[in-house]
């Protein structure tokens, strides 16, 4: 039989008391060996699908699988193979990172302490001094530690690099790509699609509980959107060009149009710009921030 | 392994439980002090004797009893409402503390993404509460130990044991509850408040059932009443101080199967 996925998800929603659907019918799948991104805005429902992953809360209906194993049946046997940072990582006051991680592996229980220690090296971690004292950067290492530290065949990760320095985050990208290559797997959740596109192969695209889009990272970026600038010899209507099925008129001055075009509105719009004197045109791929920022107008004018 | 819940809870309430146990060691050896000035008084029972009936049934001062031999002094000063008092604030500030507690400061989150039963960690922090109560009714029990000689309190120590077991079933009962409702409800104030509230119902009940008629029936559901008052001049009643225990157990293990079916909640 061929290895379960790593992540599947069947229609998994969940509705908080008084009627939040925070999570509605997400059917996703995540393979091993991949690092996924699983970006959205804050509140969009990122952390309540990663919370139903570990089983902290139940869904309202449908289901998921980690490894192959129900969530909700087999729940431990999944979380014995889940490393999890939480998006709000609260500690105790006054163990040090060292008697807290030594305290987490005997929670967990069959854990090699040296993958510990030599991650702690590697992050320059502050072993000695009480949680309460340390900075935000340390105290996001200890979580860190204690999610890698038992070589978990699926990591997951809710907003890891939030507020923390760039040699961290750095170090962090490349703890996330060597468990990839490990053949393990990373579900990363994030707001910032820079964090995304730097670690990612594939990215789930969530907004208001809804699974807006799953592509690869390569596939977002070069999926057609365009940059275009078209520099008209006089000023002229932009309605003309707004009209274009896909067009998106950003910014008009004088006789300079600004707009973004999937692919698919190219050819249209050359031939309404030519129908008038032009200067100049610049046609160029969109970076990720502004594909995101099409997909939710996509779902928010579906919606 | 869930057993490590037990050990970083031991670890946590270290400083705390022996803050506690010094203070009540502390009253309990002022109040075991002034003893024998009040052995020495002839007319204090006679005083108490004329006490009004409502008030000698509320403090636990029982027919016969005399406050002036060791028991019936450390009876009525002690065991009938602040040893009690103690146990309890102990009790349940610790049960309340272990759950509900964890989950207001969003701690509970990395313990229960780990690969262990919710009822496991339940039961481990249980643990924890009963040890905490244990220890303070041995260092009541150690300090009254150390003065009996010196003030001549002249204590049956089969008395004073079973005394010191009915105040930690009280405690006991007490700490579960809270801990039960903090894990079966997502609330600090119900995991304090039912507990407390039952402290109190159960206290007011034993102590004026026998003056309020219509109270009398409920004087079941009285854990003081289950007990016994007056520990040390009468012992304790066994079965009523199993059964106390057993209602512990059973507001636990409710909680510890309530709590796998709800959602843990976020700070």
């Amino acid at each position: 039989m061929a290895e379960a996925p790593a992540i599947q998800t069947f229609r998994l929603s969940k509705t908080y008391g008084g009627g939040v659907r925070a999570l509605v019918d997400l059917d996703l799948q995540v393979e091993r060996g991949e690092v996924f991104g699983y970006l959205g805005p804050n509140g969009a429902g990122k952390s309540t699908t990663i919370r139903l992953f570990l089983d902290l809360i139940h869904p309202t209906s449908g289901s998921a699988r980690i490894l192959g194993l129900d969530t909700r049946a087999d729940g431990v046997e999944a979380r014995k193979r889940i490393g999890y940072l939480p998006g709000d990582l609260r500690l105790p006051d006054r163990l040090t990172a060292a008697e807290y991680l030594a305290s987490l592996a005997r929670l967990r229980g069959d854990v090699d302490t040296a993958l510990g220690h030599s991650l702690c090296e590697r992050l320059d971690l502050v072993l000695d001094r009480p949680l309460r004292h340390l900075s935000k950067g340390n105290r996001q290492k200890v979580g860190l530690v204690q999610a890698f530290m038992h070589r978990p065949e699926l990591v997951v990760l809710d907003e890891p690099t939030a507020g923390l320095d760039p040699l961290l985050q750095t170090e962090i990208r490349a703890l996330m790509r060597e468990t990839a290559e490990d053949g393990r797997t990373v579900f990363l959740s994030s707001h910032s699609l820079d964090e995304v596109q730097h670690t990612a192969d594939r990215v789930g695209i969530i907004r208001m509980g809804r699974l807006v889009d799953v592509d690869s990272v390569e596939g977002l970026r070069t999926r057609s959107l365009r940059r275009v600038r078209v520099s008209f010899a006089e000023p002229v209507a932009a309605e003309e060009l707004a009209r274009i099925e896909g067009i998106r008129v950003q910014k008009v001055e004088d006789s300079v149009v600004r707009l973004s075009a999937p692919e698919t509105a190219m050819d249209a719009l050359v031939k309404t710009v030519a129908r008038h004197p032009v200067v100049d045109l610049v046609s160029e791929p969109a970076d990720l921030e502004e594909i995101f920022l099409e997909l939710y107008r996509e779902t928010a004018d579906a919606g | 392994m869930p057993v490590e819940l037990t050990f970083r809870g031991i670890r946590d309430s270290r400083r705390a439980l022996i803050g506690w146990c010094l203070g009540v060691a502390a009253y309990v050896a002022v109040l075991a002090a002034i003893f024998p000035s009040i052995k020495d008084m002839p007319n204090f029972d006679e005083l108490i004797e004329s006490y009004p009936d409502v008030l000698k049934s509320f403090f636990g001062i029982s027919g016969g009893a005399s406050i002036s031999t060791g028991a019936g002094f450390l009876d009525i000063e002690l065991f009938s409402f602040m040893l009690p008092l103690f146990v309890l604030v102990l009790a349940i500030g610790a049960g309340a503390r272990t759950f509900a507690g964890e989950e207001d400061a969003g701690r509970l989150e990395l313990v229960l993404a780990y690969p262990l039963r919710r009822r496991d960690a339940v039961l481990a922090k249980a643990a924890v509460v009963g040890l905490e109560v244990l220890v303070l009714c041995a260092a009541i029990g150690l300090t009254l130990v150390v003065f009996d000689p010196i003030v001549g309190l002249e204590l049956s120590y089969g008395r004073l044991v079973a005394a010191l077991a009915g105040l930690a079933v009280l405690g006991l009962l007490h700490g579960w509850l809270a801990l039960g409702v903090g894990a079966a409800v997502p609330s600090r104030a119900l995991a304090i408040g039912v507990p407390a509230g039952l402290a109190a119902a159960g206290y007011l009940v034993n102590g004026l059932h026998e003056l309020a008629g219509w109270l009398d029936p409920f004087r079941f559901l009285s854990s003081f009443w289950l007990v016994g008052a007056s520990p040390l001049q009468n012992g304790i009643d066994a079965v009523g101080a199993l059964l106390v225990l057993a209602a512990g157990a059973v507001a636990l293990l409710a909680g510890s199967v309530l709590v796998e079916r709800r959602d843990l909640q976020t700070p």
